[in-house]
């Protein structure tokens, strides 16, 4: 299943934006409560005050993967100077588990956008295997693609994104 | 505020003046029909109020020109109104004031404006469009997974119905062969 350029991730600028072009090649489910995060979906920050319900796919609890969430929408979409913002990092998740079973090395921060339609993305990487991350040390500017090459992650192993605005928002539409 | 009307009006003048001056010194602008008058007639239409909308091929095509427009329009003006160009050069630190200083700043703002409104434009359409993406790819797993959902249910009604065909025949199984 590769790439092509109507996939949604490509059209919703997140590959380009945040992530370089790759393949998907493990299941990652991302659930909110009673919803499952699908591309381009409108969630409101009321939705998303607890870190969601993530389980992944593979086969060998033996692989160990790392979990980034990040906005690259910060502070607004059209001036997004402190892209990305860092909301969650959890690493060591052994497949077909979950975030549970990870280390969380940056807790779960819920997104809060004021001004705009932001981009919320959840990128899965491979580890070559147990490692120790650092954490980043601040949440503003970080940037998923130096943070994968520092960490030999390589190319994301999956990424699902949803669109997140103010909870009085109209939805990009004059109100 | 009368002044300000009343200076937009000096500008189309002079601008419709400006007009059968070029056309006589067609030696010195040869490209006339083709590049340069473009650009300034555009710019003109930035400048004017927007009640018109600037041709959409050139708004991208000349994106670059569209940098330019102060400096010309500076020379535009001065050659035409003296008394604007006196006042601009002592602008500085006086803010907004009428004349000169709005014009340009007006249509910057204006484009800076334009601008910011496409690419939000454009983002909303990537938005839409990504969206329909994933429901349209999300339908055609779904109807995979109904119609593997379905054979199985076959399968299994099959395998029940044989299995009770069977079990409605009384047989012996343990009983002395009479």
């Amino acid at each position: 299943m590769s790439v092509n350029n109507r996939d949604p991730l490509v059209v919703g600028g997140v590959i380009g934006d945040v992530l370089e072009r790759f393949t998907r090649s493990i299941d990652l489910r991302v659930t909110y409560g009673q919803r499952e995060v699908t591309n381009g979906l409108d969630i409101r920050p009321s939705q998303i005050l607890n870190k969601p319900r993530v389980e992944i796919g593979g086969e060998d609890l033996r692989n160990f993967y790392t979990l980034v969430m990040v906005d690259p929408d910060v502070p607004s979409p059209s001036n997004p100077h402190l892209r990305e913002y860092l909301h969650w990092l959890v690493t060591d998740i052994p497949a077909t588990t979950g975030t549970n079973f990870g280390n969380e090395i940056v807790s779960y921060e819920n997104p809060r956008p004021t001004s705009g339609i932001h981009r919320i993305v959840l990128v899965l990487f491979r580890q070559l295997g147990r490692q120790t991350v650092y954490e980043p040390g601040w949440r503003p500017q970080f940037n998923t693609r130096e943070f994968a090459a520092l960490y030999n992650l390589g190319l994301p192993a999956a990424a699902v994104y949803f669109n997140c605005q103010r909870d009085n928002g109209c939805g990009g539409r004059r109100c | 505020m009368t002044q300000v009307t009343m200076e937009e009006v000096w500008k189309d003048i002079n601008l419709a003046s400006l007009h059968p001056h070029r056309q006589l010194n067609i030696d010195h602008e040869p490209v006339l029909s083709n590049q340069t008058p473009n650009k300034s007639i555009f710019q003109d239409f930035l400048n004017k109020p927007l009640n018109q909308e600037p041709p959409p091929s050139s708004s991208s095509t000349h994106h670059g020109s569209l940098l330019a427009p102060p400096a010309t329009v500076i020379s535009l003006n001065t050659h035409f109104i003296d008394t604007h160009f006196d006042e601009s050069a002592m602008f500085g630190c006086f803010g907004k004031k009428r004349g000169q200083d709005s014009d340009d700043s007006r249509g910057d703002r204006r484009h800076n404006r334009m601008t910011k409104n496409r690419e939000s434009a454009a983002r909303s359409r990537a938005r839409k469009q990504a969206y329909i993406n994933e429901l349209e790819l999300e339908i055609v797993h779904l109807k995979k997974e109904n119609a593997r959902l379905k054979r199985q249910e076959e399968q299994l009604k099959m395998a029940e119905a044989t299995q009770h065909q069977t079990k409605k025949i009384l047989q012996r199984s343990w009983t002395s062969p009479f």
